[in-house]
Order: structure tokens, then C-alpha cells, then sequence
């Protein structure tokens, strides 16, 4: 099975050009979150690498058209720049973006300060107000030097600061009165070390810098006893936990970039690889084909486990299954549990990003997971459901896409680009954000990056 | 102009369509009827040069008659001599036609504008019009009356006395009433007439002090969503008391109606609990609610933060009492085993679970001991690995003997020997249920960190379901976890012999054979 190409860029340019159904009001807060999604996949679709594995090897293919079009990457840009906050930080949704004076009043509404709403900075809407940012800037080096103009850089990292607990966690939004709120959930740590990343954090001084040390030994807590990682410490491993731990301690060393030690923070935050790697492997499993479009599927298969008087299979049975013809191999995030889609990203992606690293580390078995996603869960609207028969929306669909282009790796699938798996953003794009960093580069380097 | 038709307007309501039809003045359209007023002030040959379409195609003496009466229009008259007047007229005698004038100007067809389906009123019939023309006059005098209203809100709260009557003005529950019939009223009509759409906030008076603040966004922005009716009108009234930081019973109801529309929502929940201690609220009650509220949105996150914040402040209210703190473990755990009976892996609920042990001290296995609930669950569905995660978590971070610092994936010294032998074995009897479930597997090699033992303390017990290995004949494996573990006990002992063999037979390569092997685990676990 192929990759349905024609379809998934129909899908993503629907989502693009016309109003999302009703059933989206409840992302409605995290509208920053649907717009990285949709401009990430047709960025992804058009890429200029996307091109490069075509048929006419023989001649230099021309670099396709950019499915986000330049004549709306200044509107995009102002978009996102009006979710900014007038302290610092991003809100997750032009929803949540309140006045500087409010109306009251039976007869003539006389205008008055509105109160500090902190609280509607949203962490993930920083992150994806700022990956946005670089994407919609131009290839040109004008566009992508100018991409932060705008950016409260100082204000948004006073806030990323106050929203680190003192066990090194971080929560969703800071509130007026200075508390936290939101879980201790191992996706904040992602989204503040990319942040951070961007914002280059580590060049502004230990007084606005996040505490990266209490970060990391947060990360080591969670740490289950199966290797794999959970929300927090002590909790129940789960794969997209996994990506998020190892991608924030990749992305505390980038920004670090200590060629002596290039994986320090990676090193310092896993107490045990070896098992995270065996948990990680043992997440792809074969699919066995649950009727199509039975969409109670998961809740009668989690009900009708139980009491097991599974005869044990003998070792020629388990011979018979093995990966000849077209085996499925779909990705779970917690053991068993049945096949997702995005699990196939979270699973690929976390150990992409160890491999990177690290020496001898164990691959999943792309074909059986690339033909379960194109079989099972590619819709034929386009996009992709999270499981077989689910219809497409955004979330599954970029995460499918990126698990596919991840487990690909150089070879590139056919038709989608080459991807960075820690920013979770195609290539050509996440070197975009990179460059368009040089805007807060200290002046020496600046310089001699502009000459 | 007034109807011709003498019948009430009721009566001609009820007549039949085909009736209508017959009764010109009113089935004609407002247009036709325009068209045919501005017929009765001007000659017919005027009208028939227009609709032949030019003067040359009328008759002589209708050119003749056509030209003295354009001539005799007040302005044209004044341009000719008083010869040349006596001439027309004596002209106008012989020619001897009508020479009707009059003031309305020739009508247009889009004139009376559109309706709210784009609709060009001048085509509807005398009836709708004037239907639509009652309704107008109502929505007039309803915004009257509420002006009304308004004036004497405001007389009052300044109070004000009404000079007529000598009393002061008040405002009586029946007047707000009144004026909350009448918004509904009105907007229904304006929703009728002219498609304005009036939500439930703006049509309520108690909410005439409060001025919304829209939602500030471009025509045509990226990720734009198809909101629900009223939610862009509730969600503009709760930014303009978030911002004026208003607490009141209305607000709380506003915040409930915007959570039953997006529970995502991140402030709307902070919010929702900052009125609720203002007003003092009971926070069991805010809990019994919550409970019917997670149950509706299974994957919301928001709500076990919320609730996380009630138990926070609820619980230092009955920490005093064993009781009461019994008392509320129960009922809490009736409803996270209802959240279960859903979905007995939601993550937030184990998440949840975890928390409310420790803040409540459900630790020890007495009368609403957490772990007789475990086995419970794992009795129910020994692959639910939550629920194994759930008892580890019971176990080792016990505060009776563990360090609370020690991580999952490390020996603490401060677990007693008899429970690491007690967790061995319920792992081990669990196995033997379900050889190839990955969770105990996982569960014993978790226990024997944890209780600082080597991994080889199972061997025999691994051994079981690993026989004859290498044996190609004889060869028999139960279970690919124990082959995986027997190739780490191998490997911990440093032996290269044996258990060389068992680790390329357990393919630590992974690929092909791990999927293989675990294949087997999908078909067990998902075939049920």
C-alpha cells in the first residue's frame, strides 16, 4: 500500500481553507495546537526534500510548490503574534485573549483596567505559537532572520521560569497569585525545553533561566519499573510520556551544544536505557484484525479480557507468524493495549531520538508498522483516524504522517519530506526555526553570522 | 397605501392559497402593487411606449397626445411662451386623452431591500408584507418598553422617586421577568426578520451591566471552528467577568454552560473554583457535580485538576475526623470504580487514584484498603496494566517503610523482605495465568529491583516456560517474556554459554522476531 499522497494534501488544504466542524469546539482552547498541525502537514507534503525521491532520478526535480502559501505567511505570522500576551508568553487560542480595559456598567459602559490574567498563557501555545513562527517565515534569509521580531523573548521566559515547580516539574499556566496549576505531566517538560531552546535560555543568565538540573532529575523519577517513562514519578508508563522525556532531555542538550559531551543531559535523565529501549521495542505488536469500523472495538476488546485460559502457543506456532507477506504491526502505548496511530509516532520518535545518541540502539520493524498505518488507519478521505475505521482528524493525521517520515528516516517515504523527529516538524522547516534563532544570538555571533 | 380588502387581517390569514390567488390586491407582490399605483397617475400611452419599447411604435395621435403631455409637466411648461402654451393646450383639447399626473416616482423592484434569506421583499405578496410590517411595529414597541425598563432600572438605583405617584421607583422580580419575556420575544423577532441572532446571555437583563468582549480575530483565520449555537456569545461574557474578576452565582453558571461545551477549556475551571471560594460554596457539592460531569467527557484532563483542588481544600476540613475521612475514601472510590466501569485504563483516573492515596492515606490493606481493590481489578482482567502500575505504586511508595525519593527503576532498602517475597509470588501466580501477558512479566522484574535481588532468584521459575532449548525437536517456549528474562539472568551472570543461545533465540536484535513473538501476545490479548 502506498501513501495515499493526493488525498492527505487534500485533506490538510480542507482543513486549511474552510472552517473545522463543530465537534473541534472542544479544542477550541488550543487553537494554536490545530493551525501548527495543519501548516505542519502541508509543510511536510511540500517540502523541497519531499521532492527528491520522485521517479525522474535522472534529472534535478524541480522543488515543489509549498502547499502554504506565501502570499498568507504575513497574515499567519500576525495570527499567531496577536495570541501573544502583553507580559510574555503565547495563549493557546484567540479565545483566550483578553482586553487591556473591560466595559461595565446598567447605562454608559465606562471602560476600566481588566485584572493580570497570567493564567491565560498557555504553555503548549507558547510552543506551538513559536515552531509556527519559523514555519511560516520565507526561505529567504530576510524572512527567516525576522521571523521573532515581535516576540516578547524576556517576558516569555520570566513566565517559562515561574512555571517550574521546586521539584522541577513544570505546570500548565502560572496564576495571578504566582501558584501553578496543571498536572505534572512529562509533556510540559517537552514543550518548556523546546521552548527554552528557541528563546536560547541558557544565554540569558541562571536568574532567567529555568532550573535545567531539577528538570532532569524530574525526568529520572518518572522512570517506571518496565523502563518506560510515565506522567511522573511513579506513575504508569506510557509511550507518548516516553517521546516527551527523551525529546526534552535532546533538546536541554541541544541548546547546550557541549561537543565534549554532547548527550549529557540525555545520559543523566534515563537510569536505565537499556530498558526503556526493551519497553519501547515491545510497543509494536501484530495487529490482528479487528473488524473494520466496529467502532466499540477497543471497549469490548478491554472488556472481554480477563480470566485467561489462552492455551500457551508452542514456539512452531509462533513460527508461522513471522514477518513474511504483509504483516501489520501496529503501536501501543501501554502494554496491552490496542493499536493507535500516534503510537507509532510517540514510539518511532522516542527511539529515533535515542538512536541519534546513542550507540546499539534496537529499531522497530518499519515495514510491518509503515503497511499498518497505510493498510489500517489511512482513511480514504484522506488524513488518518487513530485506529482502523476511525474517521481522520488533525492530531492522527499529522502524527501519522510524521511516523511514517520518522521511521523512514534518510531514505525519506515517497512523497513526504525528511523530518527533524525532536522538534516533530518537517526538515527544511525546523532549520528554518533554527536560523530564525539567530535573532537573539548574543552580538558577537550575530555579527559573524551576518558577514 | 391602505388595503383595498375590507375583510380583518385574521379572517384573510385563514383563507386557502388558491383563494389568494383570486384576490388580487392581495396576492399580488408589494412590487405589482406599487407598480400598479404609479399605473393609475400617468396616461396609458405612456406605459404602453414603455413597455412597447419606444415612442416610435405608437400611433400617430398617441405620439401627438405623449408629446403635449410631456410638454405640460410644471417644469417643461415654463421653457414656452404664452403663445406657445395656448398652442399645447388647444393641441391637448383636440387630441382629447387623459393627461393624469402625478407625485409618486416609478418603482423599483429591489427598493423594499432583502430578507434575512436574501430574499427581495418587493416580491412578497401584499399578505407577507404586511405581516412583516406587524412584526416591525411589535419589535418597536417591545424595544420601547424596554427602554422603559432601562430608565426605571436606573431611576431606581439611584433612587429616584417618581413624581406622578410620589413613591420611589423600584424594580420588582415581575419587571425583570417581563423584560427577559420581552428579549426572548424580540429576539425571536429579529432573529425572524432580519437573521440578528440574540443568545441567551444577551436576552437575559441580569447581564445588561456587563458589556462582552468579542473575540478579536481577522475574517478567514487559520483553524477556524463551526461553534455551537451560543457559544461565541458565552464565550464572550465569560472573558468580561474573568477580566473585571467578577464572582457571583452567575458567573458559576456561565462557567458550568461553558464546560458543557468545551471542557478543555484551561481558565474556565481556575475560574469556576476562585467563585466558588468566594461564594463560600460547599465543596462536596462541587465534587457530586464533577462526578456527572467526568463522567460525560471520559478524556478530559482539566476536571482531575479541578477536582485534585477540592480535595485539596476539602480535605483539611475533615482531616480531624478518621470518620469523615473514611467516609469520603469511600465515596470517592465509588466513583473513580465508575470511571472504571468506562474505561478501566483512563489515565487521568489512575492518575487521580494515585494522588487521592496519598493524600488520604489509603496505603495499608484494612477496610477501604486500596490493595484489596487492586487485587480486585487485576482479578477482574489480569492484562490491566494500569492496575499492576497501581499496585506497585501501593507497595513501593508506601510512606510506612519506603523512601518517598526512590525511583521505580531502583533498589530501596527500605522495603521489608517479607513484601518483596509477597509481591514475587502474587506475580508469579498471576503468570501462571496467563504465561505470554507482558504485565507481570513486567511487575516481577519491577518487584525484584526494587527489593535489591538478582534477577536470577527467578531463574527456576522462568525455566517453566522455556524447555528444551535449542532442542529443535523438543524445543518448547510458553512464553517469549520468560525467554527474554532468562536471556537477562544469563547476561547478569556473565554467562556466554547457554545464554548466548537463549539471546539469539530471543532475537535481541528485535525486528522480525520480537514482532513475532509478541504477535502472539497481540492474538491472546486481543482475541480476548
Amino acid at each position: 500500500m502506498e501513501l495515499q499522497k493526493a488525498r492527505h494534501v487534500q485533506y490538510f488544504q480542507r482543513c486549511y481553507t474552510t472552517v473545522l466542524p463543530s465537534l473541534y469546539t472542544s479544542m477550541d482552547s488550543n487553537r494554536l495546537l490545530l493551525g501548527y498541525f495543519t501548516l505542519a502537514g502541508l509543510d511536510l507534503l511540500s517540502s523541497p526534500s519531499s521532492a527528491s525521491a520522485s521517479a525522474n532520478a535522472g534529472s534535478a526535480p524541480a522543488p515543489p510548490q509549498s502547499l502554504v502559501p506565501a502570499a498568507d505567511r504575513t497574515r499567519l505570522r500576525d495570527w499567531v503574534l496577536g495570541q501573544q500576551h502583553r507580559n510574555g508568553g503565547f495563549c493557546g487560542s484567540p479565545g483566550h485573549v483578553q482586553p487591556d480595559t473591560v466595559k461595565r456598567g446598567w447605562n454608559e459602559a465606562v471602560p476600566y483596567p481588566a485584572v493580570n490574567d497570567t493564567e491565560n498563557v498557555s504553555l503548549p501555545g507558547t510552543y506551538f505559537a513559536l515552531l509556527t513562527l519559523g514555519l511560516v517565515a520565507n526561505e529567504d534569509a530576510d524572512s527567516v532572520a525576522t521571523a521573532f521580531r515581535g516576540v516578547n523573548r524576556i517576558g516569555t521566559l520570566r513566565w517559562l521560569k515561574r512555571l517550574q515547580r521546586p521539584d522541577g516539574s513544570f505546570g500548565e499556566v502560572v496564576n495571578a497569585d504566582g501558584s501553578i496549576s496543571g498536572g505534572r505531566d512529562m509533556r510540559y517538560c517537552y514543550m518548556a525545553a523546546t521552548i527554552r531552546w528557541v528563546l536560547r535560555g541558557n544565554e540569558v543568565g541562571k536568574d532567567l533561566d529555568i532550573d535545567v538540573d531539577g528538570m532532569v532529575q524530574h525526568i529520572r523519577k518518572s522512570q517506571a519499573y518496565d523502563g518506560g517513562f510515565a506522567e511522573s514519578h511513579m506513575g504508569e508508563s506510557q509511550a507518548g510520556y516516553a517521546y516527551c522525556a527523551v525529546a526534552a532531555l535532546s533538546m536541554l542538550d541541544l541548546a547546550a551544544a557541549d561537543a565534549g559531551k554532547p548527550n549529557r543531559y540525555l545520559q543523566a535523565g534515563i537510569s536505565n536505557t537499556a530498558a526503556m529501549i526493551r519497553w519501547l521495542v515491545s510497543r509494536q505488536i501484530v495487529y490482528t484484525g479487528i473488524e473494520e469500523g466496529d467502532s466499540d472495538e477497543e471497549e469490548e476488546e478491554e472488556e472481554e479480557e480477563g480470566k485467561d485460559d489462552t492455551p500457551a502457543v508452542p514456539t512452531s506456532e509462533m513460527a508461522s507468524l513471522s514477518v513474511t507477506g504483509t504483516v501489520l504491526g501496529g503501536f501501543n502505548g501501554r502494554p496491552n493495549k490496542v493499536a493507535d496511530t500516534c503510537y507509532a509516532w510517540w514510539v518511532a520518535g522516542a527511539l529515533h531520538v535515542l538512536s541519534d545518541a546513542l550507540p546499539e540502539v534496537a529499531s522497530l520493524d518499519r515495514a510491518s508498522g509503515r503497511e499498518f498505518l497505510l493498510q489500517k488507519t489511512q482513511s480514504a478521505y484522506g488524513g488518518f483516524g487513530k485506529d482502523a475505521g476511525s474517521p481522520p482528524d488533525l492530531f492522527h493525521s499529522y502524527l501519522g504522517l510524521a511516523a511514517l517520515a520518522t521511521m523512514a528516516g534518510e531514505k525519506t517515504e515517497e512523497g513526504l519530506g525528511l523530518f527533524d523527529v525532536r522538534l516533530c516538524l518537517g526538515k527544511e522547516a525546523a532549520s528554518r526555526v533554527d536560523r530564525a534563532r539567530q535573532f537573539w544570538a548574543p552580538a558577537s555571533e550575530s555579527d559573524t553570522a551576518d558577514a | 397605501m391602505p388595503p383595498k380588502n375590507n375583510k380583518g387581517g385574521a379572517k384573510a390569514k385563514e383563507t386557502s392559497e388558491a383563494k389568494q390567488d383570486n384576490d388580487n390586491s392581495k396576492s399580488q407582490t408589494v412590487f405589482e402593487r406599487a407598480q400598479a399605483a404609479y399605473d393609475l397617475t400617468r396616461p396609458p400611452y405612456d406605459k404602453e411606449r414603455e413597455e412597447l419599447g419606444g415612442l416610435h411604435k405608437l400611433s400617430t395621435v398617441e405620439k401627438t397626445a405623449y408629446a403635449s403631455w410631456f410638454c405640460t409637466a410644471p417644469d417643461e411648461l415654463n421653457f414656452l411662451s404664452k403663445k406657445a402654451q395656448k398652442e399645447l393646450w388647444k393641441q391637448v383639447n383636440e387630441t382629447n386623452r387623459p393627461l393624469r399626473r402625478g407625485q409618486i416616482d416609478q418603482p423599483k423592484r429591489d427598493q423594499w431591500g432583502k430578507d434575512r434569506l436574501g430574499r427581495n421583499i418587493g416580491d412578497y405578496t401584499v399578505l407577507q408584507y404586511e405581516r412583516r410590517i406587524e412584526k416591525q411595529a411589535r419589535l418597536t414597541g417591545l424595544k420601547a418598553l424596554g427602554r422603559s425598563f432601562a430608565s426605571k432600572r436606573l431611576y431606581a438605583s439611584r433612587g429616584l422617586v417618581d413624581s406622578s405617584t410620589g413613591e420611589k421607583y423600584t424594580l420588582t422580580e415581575e419587571d425583570i421577568q417581563a423584560e427577559r419575556d420581552r428579549r426572548m420575544e424580540m429576539a425571536a423577532l429579529k432573529k425572524d426578520l432580519y437573521g440578528e441572532k440574540m443568545g441567551p446571555y444577551s436576552t437575559d437583563p441580569e447581564w445588561d451591566d456587563v458589556v462582552p468582549v468579542p473575540q478579536m480575530e481577522p475574517e478567514g483565520a487559520l483553524s477556524a471552528i463551526a461553534y455551537p449555537e451560543d457559544y461565541a456569545e458565552s464565550m464572550s461574557y465569560l472573558r468580561a467577568v474573568m477580566a473585571a474578576n467578577e464572582h457571583s452565582p452567575r458567573c458559576l453558571r456561565l462557567t458550568e454552560h461553558i464546560i458543557s461545551m468545551n471542557p478543555a477549556h484551561y481558565t474556565v475551571w481556575l475560574y469556576r473554583f476562585a467563585n466558588i471560594q468566594h461564594l463560600d460554596m460547599p465543596l462536596l457539592d462541587e465534587i457530586q457535580w464533577l462526578n456527572g460531569v467526568a463522567l460525560d467527557f471520559l478524556k478530559n484532563y482539566q476536571i482531575w485538576h479541578h477536582r485534585q483542588l477540592l480535595v485539596d481544600h476539602y480535605h483539611p476540613i475533615i482531616a480531624g475526623s478518621p470518620d469523615e475521612v473514611k467516609r469520603f475514601a469511600k465515596s470517592e472510590r465509588a466513583f473513580v470504580m465508575a470511571m472504571f466501569a468506562e474505561d478501566a485504563k483512563n489515565y487521568h483516573v489512575w492518575s487521580y487514584r494515585q494522588y487521592l492515596t496519598r493524600k488520604l492515606g489509603l496505603w495499608e490493606n484494612e477496610e477501604h484498603g486500596e490493595l484489596d481493590s487492586i487485587e480486585g481489578m487485576i482479578d477482574d482482567d489480569v492484562r490491566n496494566n494500569s492496575a499492576w502500575s497501581h499496585r506497585f505504586f501501593l507497595v513501593f511508595s508506601n510512606p510506612r517503610y519506603a523512601n518517598p525519593d526512590s525511583q521505580a527503576t531502583e533498589a530501596d532498602p527500605g522495603v521489608p523482605a517479607d513484601i518483596v517475597d509477597r509481591e514475587v509470588a502474587y506475580a508469579q501466580a498471576k503468570i501462571q495465568l496467563a504465561p505470554q501477558n507482558q504485565s507481570p512479566w513486567n511487575y516481577l522484574r519491577g518487584v525484584l529491583v526494587k527489593g535489591g535481588r538478582a534477577l536470577g532468584s527467578v531463574k527456576g521459575f522462568a525455566e517453566q516456560y522455556v524447555q528444551n532449548l535449542g532442542d529443535v525437536e523438543k524445543e518448547e517456549v510458553l512464553s517469549s517474556h520468560a525467554l527474554e528474562l532468562l536471556a537477562d539472568i544469563y547476561e547478569e551472570a556473565g554467562d556466554k554459554g547457554e545464554g548466548g543461545l537463549v539471546l539469539a533465540e530471543a532475537g535481541r536484535e528485535v525486528g522480525s522476531h520480537t514482532l513475532r513473538v509478541l504477535g502472539v501476545e497481540a492474538e491472546v490479548s486481543e482475541g480476548g
